[in-house]
């Protein structure tokens, strides 16, 4: 049972476009799989069918291999979830909310609780009503993590996070990791997710319109790209003529900026070797320009 | 059958209403037995409107906070990402619902046989009988409304469209019942409340006709906390 959560032509059809449609993933076990989308892109509604809130139109959604429609309440016991948004239930407490919690799961320790309080150094004796959207967000958290669940489904997790916070919930959702938990997370942090996850889908208007493997870019891609600037104007133009593919250029600063395979890469340091170069610098490929070409590209089909 | 933590939590956070009008009512009939007069016209003094007002507002607030408040908060998020079947979830602020009517209209009824006991000096097994009655079939008759608005609530994501709809048919069936006692041409009105089954009249003079009228809040009650708790189960939730 290496696929854990399998979604199959999963439909949900909200009206006027709305909704999220054929969606088709598969996420292995112990993989970091997230999900980024625009506002109203469906991230929302996909987690809620992976809670079993929401009753698909057409397709399904399976958690190790139990529906999770069907068998909702059963797979409970094997994920922890935080909401898209923060409402806590009726008590007093972080503290409070965080037994009732432990209660209902029947939890005994609160260990792990303790431990991830401290990590994110969150007061939990606070009362629940007067805390910040960030400490409730961190109550949350506790809450999905204290029970050592196999599976964690984080709906945009850390909104309301000062970014000291999110490296440690990057650093948290690392140890999840090395534990074997299989995390699916959605985000519209991209640099959240290119630390911490295997792979990422990228959702549109309710359809998955990409899914990349990280370990394609950030610096593994094998094609590269260069931002190189000149002294002189003359090496710049000289450069200009060697047929490099130019992705942008500068005039005005003598800068260049080249896309070349990483084979070709002593064909770039023969030519430059002759040249006065001010500096060149390694521009690597993220996630958020992968998505903005992914996500425009999507764009011009549908106008074409 | 039912989740002991929820109900813990569903406990912790009705209490203080059910405590303040459960104490209202408890007050009133006392007060209105302590007045001294026969059973019969505290009967048609108290049990005609008062209790119905009160109980009424317990009603219509604790149906919504029950189901419907905790989804469109979005808390209901919490106790569903446990594993606690939402059948449960709804079978449990069920039990609660119907067990604090039942034991608000049974704190009633012991306030006013004490408070008869106390003022008259004695009370015979027949008073008893009939103030045991009057109280179970107020207790029926809001099984049967507080079955209405939690049904209303196991429906409607939003609070405001419980309260409305869970409200207005609580609300009018008072309303209906009151206004036919306002002379010969609103009697028709009588007609058309589930409050009319209430038969405080068959009670007093010890006809045998409010059993079935009984009968009937129960089974209304029955149904629509059955329908109510199916259609919790097997709606969309947008939490």
């Amino acid at each position: 049972m290496n696929e854990i959560i399998k979604i199959e032509n999963l439909t949900k059809d909200f009206g006027q476009g709305r909704g999220i449609f054929d969606v088709n993933l598969s996420i292995k076990r112990g993989e970091v799989f997230g999900l980024v989308g625009i506002n109203g892109s469906g991230k929302t509604t996909i987690m809620r069918h992976l809670m079993g809130f929401l009753h698909p139109d057409k397709g399904r959604s399976q958690i190790m291999d139990g529906d999770c429609w069907h068998h909702s309440a059963e797979l409970k016991k094997y994920v922890g979830y935080i909401p898209g948004e923060i409402s806590f239930p009726d008590v007093r407490t972080g503290v409070d909310f965080l037994k009732l919690q432990a209660d209902y799961m029947g939890l005994r320790s609160m260990n792990d609780a303790n431990e991830l309080i401290e990590s994110l150094n969150l007061d939990p004796t606070a009362k629940l009503k007067r805390m910040s959207k960030g400490m409730k967000q961190k109550t949350a958290i506790v809450n999905a993590f204290m029970c050592d669940s196999d599976i964690l489904l984080l709906d945009e997790a850390t909104t309301g996070l000062d970014p000291l916070m999110q490296k440690s919930f990057t650093e948290i959702i690392k140890k999840e990791k090395r534990k074997g938990k299989t995390i699916f997370m959605s985000s519209h942090m991209f640099d959240e997710m290119e630390s911490t996850c295997d792979r990422v889908a990228f959702l549109k208007d309710g359809r998955i319109i990409h899914v990349v493997d990280m370990k394609t870019i950030l610096g593994n891609e094998k094609s590269k790209e260069y931002k190189i600037e000149f002294n002189k104007e003359s090496d710049y133009l000289a450069f200009l003529t060697k047929d490099f593919d130019i992705t942008r250029q500068k005039d005005e600063y003598n800068q260049v900026t080249i896309r070349i395979p990483d084979t070709h890469s002593d064909r770039l340091f023969r030519v430059l070797s002759s040249m006065d170069v001010r500096f060149i610098s390694h521009m690597p490929y993220t996630l958020e320009m992968c998505f903005k070409e992914v996500y425009n590209n999507a764009n011009n089909t549908e106008v074409a | 059958m039912i989740s002991n933590t929820l109900m813990k939590q569903t406990i912790k956070s009705n209490i203080v209403l059910w405590v303040i009008l459960t104490g209202i009512q408890a007050a009133m009939v006392a007060l209105v037995a302590g007045a001294g007069t026969n059973l019969q016209q505290t009967a048609l003094a108290y049990y005609n409107m008062l209790p119905g007002l009160i109980s009424a507002i317990y009603v219509i607030i604790t149906g919504n906070k029950l189901i419907s408040q905790q989804v469109d908060k979005g808390t209901l998020a919490y106790v569903l990402s446990t594993p606690i079947k939402r059948s449960k979830a709804a079978m449990t602020q069920a039990t609660f619902f119907v067990g604090s009517l039942f034991l608000m209209f049974g704190i009633s009824a012991a306030a006013h046989i004490f408070s008869h006991y106390i003022t008259v000096g004695s009370i015979t097994f027949e008073e008893v009988k009939m103030i045991l009655l009057l109280n179970l079939g107020l207790f029926v008759l809001n099984v049967a409304l507080s079955g209405i608005c939690f049904l209303a609530s196991c429906v409607f994501n939003l609070s405001k469209y419980t309260i409305a709809v869970g409200g207005g048919i609580v609300g009018a069936f008072l309303i209906l019942s009151i206004m036919s006692m306002f002379g010969e041409s609103f009697h028709w009105m009588k007609n058309i409340t589930l409050v009319t089954l209430f038969d405080i009249n068959s009670v007093l003079s010890n006809s045998a006709d409010f059993i079935w009228k009984f009968i009937v809040l129960a089974v209304v009650g029955i149904v629509t906390y059955t329908i109510g708790s199916a259609a919790f189960s097997k709606r969309d939730l947008p939490l």
